[in-house]
């Protein structure tokens, strides 16, 4: 380490250009990877059908101590029931601070499709069935196990990552359902048999204001992050190197990467749907 | 086999407060590994305060947005300023901070461990009379709780921030109504409960990341379903600690 080199010119700017260029690859890198797991979701449909069975399956059930909590339909059910209860707490109370606690029903309604359900749902699939894939390859990388894939003549990326992404999105859509299911009915138990207001009020107002289309783009929000979930953390998983400590910190960068992409994409396709006008009509 | 099995989950919740326990005793007695604690404590902050302010951004301009929304369509719209601080101070500043904390923090924690102990170097400590509990748990746990109030903090002051040019710039709402409705429902209380949350949270986060990290098993592919698991039980514990916390701190906080 401290042989006797001769500095070289400009080292400061050599840094800082080495520095520059290799951000700028590392983007490229990553560009040409999802380019390549998308265009090759064809061809895992076509050859690799039963590995994309066997992940959905393995994806909506949990892995290893994940399953004996419930697996990821628990997960993702626990943590939306938490935040949908919050909307019962907080909403409840800083209503009945302006004494208008009769709109619960509507809050649950109004925000725990555009707003809560999508971002706890980003979170969770995440820290669920994204870091598990970035977990999983991470350690067929660094046991050259992938490289052992193309050896025999398989073809990785569609094997190890197209197949997660299709899984992913596939798991995705009961997982939204029971997110939202979970959410509300969380809010609901927690108006009425905590906070007591009748539950006719609550009824009444949430139906009321309870806008399918709203809920049909959340969902299709929900699929679109999921996508883009699933593909930032195969991308670590494949990318992983350092050895064991090297699988975690990359789980680590995967899983905060993948969470301010999935709240940029849920802000701006928020936006995007609802635009000036909010497509919501107090008055019916 | 199966009573094994069973048991698993037990025994490992058993395992955690031991040490949880065991990291509250011996945070109080003498040698305090200070220079880990500073180590640790930058290190979490290098690696989570960009990607908190990052998260904060989307989050506060979505609940401006999805708020204004309905008060635009009350004529109320002059009270944006009030839905951003309730949304920012109570929800947002805590969980985003946390998320980060956990996804950032606590998963490079619990990878450093986990590949000390697959390499028996927590064993070589203890052979060597070193309570691994003291120089490696504990500091790590503190930097955690530091940070986390911290970056709660900051990521509120740029919520608010990032809130308010979106609502003056984009929706068009009077700058000095959105400043002067802040006020209205958040106050002193609002503040002090979410830095309550937030350092419980860095705690918790902190605990997890280092059991999961010192019961490491299986090899190399156990640190990577270790650090999957930290993130998940973290995520968990702190989703409910959140709910526990705001329905007991909103008896202080709301009128």
């Amino acid at each position: 380490m401290t042989e006797a080199v001769p500095s070289r010119l400009h080292p400061r700017l050599m840094r800082v250009r080495k520095s520059v260029v290799g951000e700028w690859l590392r983007i490229g890198n990553q560009t040409q990877f999802y380019t390549r797991t998308l265009g090759l979701i064809p061809d895992a449909l076509i050859h690799y059908r039963t590995e994309v069975y066997r992940l959905i399956a393995a994806m909506g059930l949990g892995t290893g101590a994940l399953a004996i909590v419930g697996g990821t339909v628990a997960i993702v059910g626990f943590l939306t029931m938490t935040t949908g209860a919050l909307v019962a707490v907080q909403g409840y109370n800083q209503l009945a601070s302006l004494g208008a606690e009769a709109l619960t029903g509507f809050a649950s309604a109004f925000f725990n499709v555009r707003l809560i359900v999508p971002g706890t749902t980003s979170v969770a699939l995440s820290a669920t069935i994204g870091a598990g894939a970035t977990a999983q390859l991470g350690a067929m990388r660094i046991n050259e196990e992938i490289d052992a894939l193309e050896v025999i003549g398989i073809r990785s990326i569609t094997y190890l990552a197209s197949t997660r992404v299709i899984a992913g999105v596939v798991v995705v859509i009961p997982l939204y359902c029971i997110a939202v299911m979970m959410a509300f009915l969380a809010a609901r138990i927690g108006t009425t048999a905590i906070y007591g207001q009748g539950s006719g009020v609550y009824d009444h107002y949430f139906n009321t204001f309870l806008n399918p289309t709203d809920l049909i783009w959340s969902f299709f929000q929900s699929v679109a992050m999921t996508l883009v979930i699933m593909l930032v953390h195969t991308f670590y998983g494949f990318t992983a190197s350092g050895g064991p400590a090297g699988v975690g910190e990359a789980v680590g960068r995967a899983v905060r990467t993948s969470m301010v992409i999935a709240a940029v994409e849920i802000a701006m396709i928020s936006l995007a749907i609802y635009g000036q006008s909010g497509h919501f009509n107090l008055a019916g | 086999m199966a009573t094994l099995s069973a048991a698993k989950p037990f025994r490992a919740m058993g395992g955690f407060f031991a040490m949880s326990l065991d990291t509250f005793i011996v945070m109080g007695k003498p040698p305090f590994a200070w220079k880990e604690y500073v180590l640790q404590t930058w290190f979490v902050a290098r690696v989570s305060v960009l990607p908190a302010l990052l998260l904060t951004m989307p989050y506060s301009i979505l609940l401006v947005f999805t708020f204004n929304i309905l008060l635009t369509e009350f004529g109320a719209s002059d009270l944006a300023g009030t839905g951003a601080a309730i949304g920012t101070v109570n929800q947002i500043g805590p969980i985003v901070t946390v998320l980060v904390v956990s996804g950032a923090g606590a998963t490079a924690m619990c990878a450093d461990l986990g590949a000390r102990t697959i390499r028996d170097e927590i064993d070589a400590l203890r052979v060597m009379g070193i309570n691994p509990i003291q120089t490696l748990v504990v500091p790590r746990v503190l930097a955690a709780a530091t940070v986390s109030i911290a970056l709660s903090s900051t990521v509120i002051l740029v919520g608010l921030g990032g809130a308010f040019l979106f609502a003056v710039n984009v929706q068009h709402i009077a700058a000095g109504a959105f400043a002067a409705g802040l006020t209205t429902l958040t106050g002193m209380a609002d503040v002090l409960v979410s830095v309550v949350k937030a350092a419980l949270f860095g705690t918790a986060a902190g605990l997890i990341a280092c059991y999961k990290g010192i019961s490491v098993g299986g090899g190399p592919a156990g640190v990577g379903n270790a650090v999957n698991e930290t993130v998940v039980f973290t995520f968990m514990v702190l989703f409910a600690i959140n709910v526990l916390v705001t329905a007991v701190g909103i008896q202080f906080t709301v009128q």
